[in-house]
C-alpha cells in the first residue's frame, strides 16, 4: 500500500470512530437527562408531590428508551462489521 | 374512536421545569413509549418570550416586578402566567392528528371555546389573531404558542380563569398587541371561578376536539409507575 492509499484508509478510519464516538456524546446525554429527571422525581416524591414525580418518572423513561435503542443500534452496526474466526 | 391519552394535572410548576418535563415527554411521545400526554397545571408569575417577541417594544416590567422573564422556543410573542391561569401543553403526535399545525391551532381554540361554554361564555376566534377572544369590545381570555417538532406538539394555551390581568399591559405589552383589552372568566362571569372549576370542562373538551379518551395520571393516592391500560396496550405492540 502507497502512503497516499495508506493515509486515505487512516482518515476513514477516524471519519468512521469520529461517528461512532458522536453516537457516544448523545447517549451520554440522553442518560444525563434520564439521570436529572430521575432525581427530580425523586424530590418530588419526597415531598408528595405525585403526580409531578410520576411525570419526571415518565419523562427519565423516555430518555433511557432513547438512549438504549443508539445502543441498540451502535450493536448491530458492530455485529454487522464483526468477522468471525475461521474453524480450525 | 377515542384514542388513549395520558392526563397529568402537575399543580404549580415553575416554567422552567414544566417546559424541560414537556420536552422530555415530548421525546417520548414521539418514540411511542407513552401515548399522546396532556399537561394542566399553573405557573408562578414568569413572563415568557416567544420567537417573534420584539423584547425592546413589548417589556416594559417595573424595576421591583421581580419576576422570571425566559425565552422559549414556542411562537408568538411575550405572555404573563400566574397563579389562577390554567395551562394546558398538550404533547400530540400530530402524525395521529392531521399533521396540520394549522389546523392543531384551531383545534386548541375550539377546545378553549368549549371550556369556557359551560360558564356562560362564547369564545371567538379574530382573524389574523390566535388565542381565543370575548367580543364586543374585543377581549382576550386565553393566549396560545405553540412548538412543534418531528410532529411532535409542545407549549399550548393558557387561560385566564381568575387573576389580576394588569401584567399583560402593564409589565409587558402581551401578544405584541397595543391597546388590547386582557380578560379573565371569573371577571367575565361577575363570580368567583377557581382554576379547579374550570379544569374538568378543559379536560372535556380537549377530548372531544382531539378524540382522546384521558387516562389520569397517576391519581393522587398511588405511587405513579404502576401499570396503566393505555401503557400496557403500547406494551403489547
Amino acid at each position: 500500500m502507497d502512503a497516499a492509499r495508506a493515509r486515505r484508509a487512516g482518515e476513514a478510519v477516524s471519519e468512521r470512530l469520529d461517528g461512532v464516538a458522536r453516537v457516544y456524546d448523545e447517549i451520554a446525554a440522553e442518560l444525563e437527562q434520564a439521570l436529572a429527571h430521575v432525581r427530580v422525581a425523586a424530590e418530588h416524591y419526597r415531598n408528595e408531590l405525585v403526580p409531578r414525580g410520576a411525570a419526571h418518572a415518565w419523562a427519565a423513561h423516555g430518555h433511557l428508551l432513547a438512549a438504549r435503542d443508539h445502543l441498540e443500534v451502535q450493536a448491530r452496526d458492530h455485529a454487522d462489521h464483526a468477522v468471525a474466526e475461521p474453524d480450525t | 374512536m377515542a384514542r388513549g391519552a395520558y392526563l397529568m394535572q402537575l399543580g404549580t410548576v415553575p416554567y422552567r421545569e414544566a417546559w424541560d418535563l414537556q420536552r422530555s415527554l415530548a421525546g417520548a411521545v414521539s418514540q411511542g413509549a407513552i401515548p399522546d400526554t396532556v399537561l394542566l397545571l399553573e405557573h408562578p408569575p414568569v413572563v415568557t418570550v416567544g420567537r417573534r417577541t420584539d423584547e425592546s417594544a413589548e417589556l416594559h416590567l417595573p424595576a421591583d416586578a421581580g419576576v422570571e422573564i425566559v425565552e422559549t422556543d414556542r411562537g408568538g410573542k411575550s405572555t404573563f402566567h400566574g397563579p389562577g391561569q390554567l395551562v394546558c401543553y398538550p404533547i400530540l403526535d400530530l402524525t395521529r392528528h392531521g399533521r396540520d399545525v394549522k389546523r392543531y391551532v384551531r383545534e386548541l381554540e375550539e377546545a378553549l371555546i368549549r371550556t369556557i361554554a359551560p360558564f356562560g361564555l362564547e369564545g371567538q376566534r379574530l382573524e389574523g389573531l390566535t388565542g381565543l377572544w370575548l367580543s364586543p369590545p374585543p377581549r382576550k381570555i386565553a393566549s396560545i404558542g405553540v412548538h412543534v417538532s418531528r410532529w411532535v406538539t409542545t407549549h399550548g394555551y393558557a387561560l385566564n380563569v381568575d387573576l389580576d390581568p394588569a401584567p399583560f399591559t402593564e409589565w409587558i405589552t402581551a401578544c405584541g398587541l397595543e391597546d388590547a383589552t386582557f380578560t379573565t372568566v371569573a371577571r367575565e362571569t361577575g363570580r368567583p371561578v377557581t382554576v379547579a372549576d374550570v379544569r374538568p370542562h378543559a379536560v372535556a373538551a380537549l377530548g372531544e376536539v382531539f378524540g382522546l379518551e384521558l387516562e389520569e395520571l397517576p391519581a393522587g393516592d398511588g405511587i405513579g409507575l404502576w401499570t396503566q391500560p393505555v401503557h400496557a396496550e403500547l406494551a403489547k405492540r
